[in-house]
């Protein structure tokens, strides 16, 4: 092959590699727009919260020394306890007309998550066991990293069970109703408490499999990546539309792909720039995001 | 006694970075830029006197005018959204300064060693106060004049006429706005103030700590900037001034006892006021009662 192959091939393959990780900032995206769709509330501690579940599983890891697939599954759990407890602390005794107060509540309860997990680990960086890491699929010119394609998976998977309980159970028709009216909602006998704790838990467990994701593709967890999960996080919830979930799974793949060509052009340092630039170009020209309403800007 | 200057200068400073959020704040909109304009101010106010020479006094304000330009550029894109929308957007532009100075070198040889902001290992040698002889409680007392001209400027703006336009914003626009007050004006009016409050408190953390790098200025710097205001509440610029001496000084100071369990504290603290105080410690009611005390009339 001519050198001029080679040189749109490499940054193929990562727009290839980036989108396949982007699934993780698309669960992210999904959980922050999922509950502004709901209370209309920001939660800043989610992403940490993501963060602590996977942190929370390795006891499992290291106590059991469970399969990998097991462990991701007790993230999921972990992380939905600490959806509630993040609900119980910052948004179930506050008043609806602050959301400063809200916001602020969160942040604290963000440090508090990320301080909890330096204080269990020493701070020191954890082993996270990944599935099919030795595994390379060669698609002749490109490559498929296993890891990399049982995240972009077990993501979609995640996505497809969220999407059934939204739009063919009764917890997600009350969901919806909340969303769109929560007056008439409760008048209807659908308790908006309720409601709301069952989606802090849902898309809590939603974030854990995200985090132990993270800790699978990275090989290792640390708690500094709660903060860069959390701006990724919120620029997809933007980019894709308040709201809209399937804006946020878009909007995932999208800045999953371009930040990592960016990566292989500008190299790691630089390319959070043109993630922020593609955020102001979308906050410029379409503020209402990818498939957003603009009824829905707040 | 070193020790408390040291802490009375960390304190002024941080309450600077407070009211830069807290105008913006009295207009509704949650910025977390500021920590943007304070790296800006920082890195522009160092340059200045370590490369170009200036007195301080001069290259403080061209520094703070220059992120109060800054803060203008972008408050016209960035407050078209509002709410989580400007959150988020604001919350990239702080990131993208600081990843700008990451990237960012520019040095020049003076005498025998290079000075200058160099990328990840930071700007180094801002030494303007030693060098000119400053003692630390020359540098808290100038820190101090600045604080008490900013507080009292503010607190005179929110009595004037300027100070309801930018609470009729912050409690309600479209009411604000039927009464013909022009948004997107007051708006980045108030950025602007905040741009330049934040701008005047960079350039002097970076003369005191006399080394700034590109991870001072992240997301947790943006957080502590809109932590004071809303700890303390948006009543009074009184709150600001005392959400940084209990988080500055007793948090980190006198529960130094503590090591490690502070910042376990300090995240459960914020959940806890929130939850007891969601208005700030010192709202509404607080300040009235406060008045009666001083045997003021209320306003």
């Amino acid at each position: 092959m001519s050198d001029f192959w080679w040189d749109v091939i490499d940054p193929i393959q990562s727009v290839l590699d980036g989108v396949m990780f982007g699934s993780i900032y698309a669960l992210i995206g999904i959980g922050f727009t999922l509950i502004f769709g709901v209370m209309h509330k920001i939660n800043l501690a989610y992403a940490a919260a993501s963060i602590g579940g996977a942190y929370a599983s390795l006891a499992a890891f290291q106590l059991l020394s469970a399969p990998a697939l097991v462990v991701f599954l007790c993230a999921a759990v972990a992380s939905g306890v600490i959806g509630y407890a993040v609900y119980i602390c910052c948004f179930r005794f506050i008043p609806e007309h602050l959301p400063l107060a809200t916001l602020m509540a969160s942040v604290g309860m963000l440090i508090l998550i990320d301080e909890v997990v330096v204080h269990a680990t020493a701070g020191m960086p954890e082993p996270y066991p990944a599935m099919f890491d030795d595994v390379m699929i060669d698609l002749e010119p490109f490559w498929v990293r296993g890891d990399l394609l049982m995240i972009f998976v077990l993501s979609v998977i995640a996505m497809m069970i969220l999407l059934y309980i939204l739009y063919r159970t009764r917890l997600g028709i009350a969901t919806r109703a909340v969303a769109q009216q929560p007056a008439a909602a409760q008048l209807c006998g659908i308790g908006q408490q309720n409601t709301n704790a069952v989606t802090f838990i849902i898309t809590g467990a939603l974030g854990g499999l995200a985090g132990a994701m993270v800790g699978a593709s990275v090989g290792i967890l640390s708690p500094l990546l709660a903060l860069p999960l959390t701006v990724k996080g919120l620029i997809v919830t933007v980019i894709g539309g308040l709201g809209s979930i399937p804006g946020a799974i878009v909007a995932g793949l999208l800045v999953g792909g371009f930040e990592n060509v960016f990566q292989y052009f500008r190299g790691v340092t630089e390319r959070d720039i043109y993630v922020m630039l593609l955020l102001f170009v979308f906050l410029t020209f379409r503020p209402q995001g990818l498939f957003g309403r603009m009824s829905t800007r707040d | 006694m070193d020790f408390y200057y040291g802490m009375a200068q960390l304190i002024g400073v941080h309450t600077l970075l407070g009211l830069s959020a807290y105008v913006v704040l009295l207009t509704g909109q949650v910025s977390m830029a500021q920590a943007g304009f304070f790296a800006i101010g920082a890195y522009l106010a160092g340059m200045l006197t370590v490369l170009a020479g200036w007195h301080i006094v001069p290259a403080m304000l061209l520094a703070a005018v220059a992120s109060a330009f800054v803060a203008t550029v972008v408050g016209f894109p960035a407050l078209r959204v509002k709410g989580l929308m400007l959150v988020v957007a604001t919350l990239a532009f702080g990131e993208a300064v600081r990843i700008f100075w990451f990237n960012f070198d520019y040095q020049i040889a003076k005498g025998n060693i290079q000075v200058g902001p160099l990328g990840g290992e930071g700007f180094k040698q801002i030494r303007y106060f030693p060098e000119n002889g400053w003692s630390t409680a020359d540098v808290a007392l100038f820190i101090w004049a600045w604080v008490i001209a900013a507080m009292v400027a503010l607190w005179w703006l929110d009595r004037s006429r300027v100070g309801s336009v930018l609470r009729a914003v912050g409690e309600d626009e479209l009411a604000a706005q039927s009464v013909g007050i022009n948004l997107t004006a007051v708006k980045v009016s108030a950025m602007t103030i905040g741009g330049f409050i934040a701008g005047l408190g960079g350039a002097i953390y970076a003369h005191y700590t006399t080394h700034i790098e590109h991870l001072n200025f992240g997301v947790i710097l943006a957080t502590f900037a809109i932590a004071y205001p809303i700890l303390g509440g948006l009543s009074s610029v009184i709150g600001v001034l005392i959400a940084v001496i209990f988080i500055q000084g007793f948090l980190v100071e006198v529960l130094r006892f503590m090591g490690d369990w502070r910042n376990l504290l300090f995240g459960a603290l914020i959940v806890l006021a929130m939850n007891v105080r969601p208005d700030g410690l010192f709202d509404a009611r607080a300040m009235r009662t406060l008045r009666r005390l001083f045997g003021a009339r209320d306003a």
